[in-house]
């Protein structure tokens, strides 16, 4: 009997092994430095949840929302440590004004531009603000529109994931 | 048997893991916007013979492995009202394969790309404005040295739920110098972008292929960067820059300094006879080429959004200035819990000589003087003050003949966070002007409860003139990726942010339902 359980054992293994594939899109944008990152790395943080949060410079509940996640950073990473990842949608008509914007907001994040929303399209993100929170390659939440409180929400979860 | 037991279910299981492994992955969107109209008399909103609209988008894309494919199914039963065409219609209208390696893709059908900052070429989507000029046909990118970016496209442009009768192709290309060899990142681009439509007038000179050319160049040490970008445009006469038979140039300049806690940005940009379409007949935003946005803060409250300005293809010179500063916590000025600064200016102007790209004209267009500042109280008192100075030349933004326009608005929102996932929020706005319409009022209330519900109450008064309440009220309810909203009430062309999303809506009385769901 215990070469069945051992079977099993081993086709889980054989089954998460094959399974443990990274459906997050290779789309690239850029950092404000101008690198090309390609979105699907984001999802090799193993164990470490991956908070990303889709912005504009002119979305007044987006920058609530990164605002008060920046007033709580530190005490966040604290209970639960998790690497956060802005990416801004603005377009040409706005994007020169990103880096600026967040120097003069004092932001912690990991700051990205997609610049055409070429991956705002590929996660089917229809309006900002939207979070995603990624772990081991996987989205496992997501929220679309920001309103005061919603944190608490997205904290709740990174605990329980 | 026993031999049996222990393949039979490694076999099944890791079949199923290879299925799993193989099956690809799903994703999608659905977006409705759906309006109910009512007769109005005291707005001027003009009643549609089918009392509804709704335009509705449904997306699915697919990828296995390298490939991803997808496609867009689009139905206007009827279009809404104020969209740029009236459409009562539902077509598959985008599809496309895509196949992506590290240095290599390939687009075969409808694709979306920009040329460095789109003043050459752009094909994009903004479903609430009704902007969809996707290209079908080949998209190609390619790096084939470390330092070197292609890009390539041949195709056709999208028009409303069709495509234009004209061939539009492009190259692009971009080097990184700091990847050869150099501390600063330098980067330079150089595209080509052509559209050639068939010409049967009686002409010979006519110019049925007409290029454009734009070159490149971006400079960014760590905390100063210089953009700079030049384009021109060959001989394009067509019915939106009224046949005009000269060509057409462009000017882009930023300068962006940032610094701890600051940071700042100078943008310039002349243009001149830059209307660039994907066929000669095209109108308003119909068939658009390349992206010449307003320079200009993009303001998100009611009354800011009343005078908006819209760039001048056909000539203007101008620029803006930003101006962004964090008081941290604990700082003289922060305070216990911080306060940030911000402030913006643009000025736009026509040409003294309408074909020299550098020459400043008399005629005044636009000015948006704006100061904002933001301070966290409490834990739960926030408070963001806003002022803004603005001059707007009617004549020239919007082509109706009364006198310029010169605005002073305050704005006052305060948020109070009673409870750890409720809300109140509090907006009270003012713009005072002695011209057009006069003065304008307004004053908003939220309450959120989150992650889930936010209702809103909001009234924005055109009083001494006109008198006219534009009062709207909703709610809306989140689940992860899905939201529903609905409101009733009286709307006024511009961006509304209420509830955590901003969104472009036209002028019309009624209801409003909209639902909108992501997954992936």
């Amino acid at each position: 009997m215990y070469k069945f359980y051992l079977s099993i054992l081993l086709s889980f293994l054989i089954y998460n092994t094959s399974s443990a594939q990274n459906a997050l899109p290779d789309t690239k944008i850029k950092s404000l430095q101008g690198n090309e990152v390609i979105f699907n790395s984001f999802g090799n943080t193993r164990d470490t949840a991956v908070i990303i949060s889709f912005w504009a410079t002119w979305c007044i509940p987006c920058i609530q929302e990164l605002n008060t996640i920046h007033d709580q950073y530190e005490d966040r990473q604290k209970e639960t440590p998790f690497r956060f990842i802005a990416i801004s949608i603005d377009d040409a008509r706005t994007m020169q004004k990103v880096k600026p914007f967040v120097a003069g907001k004092g932001w912690p994040y990991e700051i990205y531009l997609d610049v055409n929303s070429d991956l705002k399209r590929a996660l089917n993100i229809i309006d900002v603000p939207h979070i995603l929170v990624i772990k081991n390659g996987k989205i496992v939440y997501q929220h679309n529109g920001y309103v005061n409180g919603n944190e608490e929400e997205l904290f709740e979860i990174l605990k329980k994931i | 048997m026993n031999k049996l037991r222990l393949i039979l279910p490694a076999l099944l299981l890791s079949l199923i893991g290879y299925a799993q492994k193989d099956i690809g992955h799903f994703s999608g969107s659905f977006d409705m916007y759906s309006q109910y109209y009512m007769k109005d008399e005291k707005t001027g909103a003009v009643l549609p013979q089918d009392k509804i609209g709704s335009n509705n988008f449904l997306k699915l894309d697919y990828s296995y492995k390298k490939f991803t494919a997808g496609v867009q199914f689009e139905a206007y039963l009827p279009s809404i009202a104020g969209y740029p065409y009236a459409i009562n219609d539902a077509k598959l209208i985008n599809k496309y394969i895509r196949y992506d390696q590290q240095k290599f893709s390939l687009i075969v059908g409808d694709f979306y790309e920009q040329f460095g900052s789109g003043l050459v070429f752009r094909s994009w989507e903004n479903r609430p404005i009704g902007i969809n000029n996707a290209i079908q046909g080949v998209n190609f990118r390619l790096a084939p040295l470390k330092f070197l970016d292609l890009k390539v496209i041949y195709g056709r442009q999208r028009k409303v739920l069709d495509y234009a009768s004209s061939n539009i192709r492009g190259i692009d290309a971009n080097i990184d110098f700091s990847k050869i060899n150099a501390k600063t990142k330098v980067t330079g681009g150089v595209s080509v972008v052509s559209r050639y439509q068939l010409y049967t007038g009686p002409d010979p000179n006519f110019p049925s292929t007409v290029n454009a050319i734009s070159t490149r160049m971006d400079i960014s040490g760590s905390s100063t960067s210089l953009s700079l970008e030049y384009v021109n445009k060959g001989k394009d006469p067509h019915e939106a820059n009224g046949y005009d038979q000269t060509s057409g140039e462009a000017f882009l300049s930023h300068l962006t300094y940032t610094k701890n806690n600051f940071g700042a940005t100078l943008s310039l940009r002349a243009l001149e006879n830059m209307d660039y379409r994907a066929e000669r007949e095209d109108m308003q935003s119909v068939g658009l080429m390349n992206y010449l946005p307003a320079l200009t803060r993009q303001h998100d409250y009611l009354t800011t959004n009343i005078y908006v300005y819209n760039a001048q293809a056909m000539g203007e010179i101008g620029g803006q200035l930003d101006m962004f500063y964090n008081a941290p916590k604990g700082s003289g000025i922060g305070g216990k819990f911080g306060s940030q600064f911000s402030m913006n200016f643009s000025h736009y102007r026509g040409h003294d000589d309408p074909d020299k790209l550098f020459s400043v004209g008399d005629t005044k267009y636009f000015h948006d003087l704006n100061f904002e500042w933001k301070k966290k109280w409490s834990e739960k008192w926030t408070t963001v003050f806003l002022y803004q100075n603005l001059f707007y030349n009617k004549l020239i933004i919007e082509g109706e003949p009364v006198p310029d326009v010169k605005t002073n608005t305050v704005v006052l929102n305060t948020i109070y966070k009673y409870a750890k996932k409720k809300a109140f929020r509090f907006e009270l706005q003012h713009l005072a002007t002695k011209d057009d319409r006069g003065n304008w009022g307004a004053a908003l209330t939220e309450f959120t409860f989150a992650p889930k519900l936010s209702f809103y109450l909001s009234d924005l008064y055109n009083y001494g003139k006109t008198d006219t309440h534009y009062y709207n009220f909703g709610g809306s309810y989140t689940q992860g990726g899905t939201r529903f909203g609905l409101s009733y009430g009286r709307q006024r062309a511009g961006l509304f942010c209420v509830g955590g999303v901003c969104r472009y809506v036209p002028a019309a009385t009624g209801f409003t339902a909209t639902l909108t769901t992501t997954f992936n």
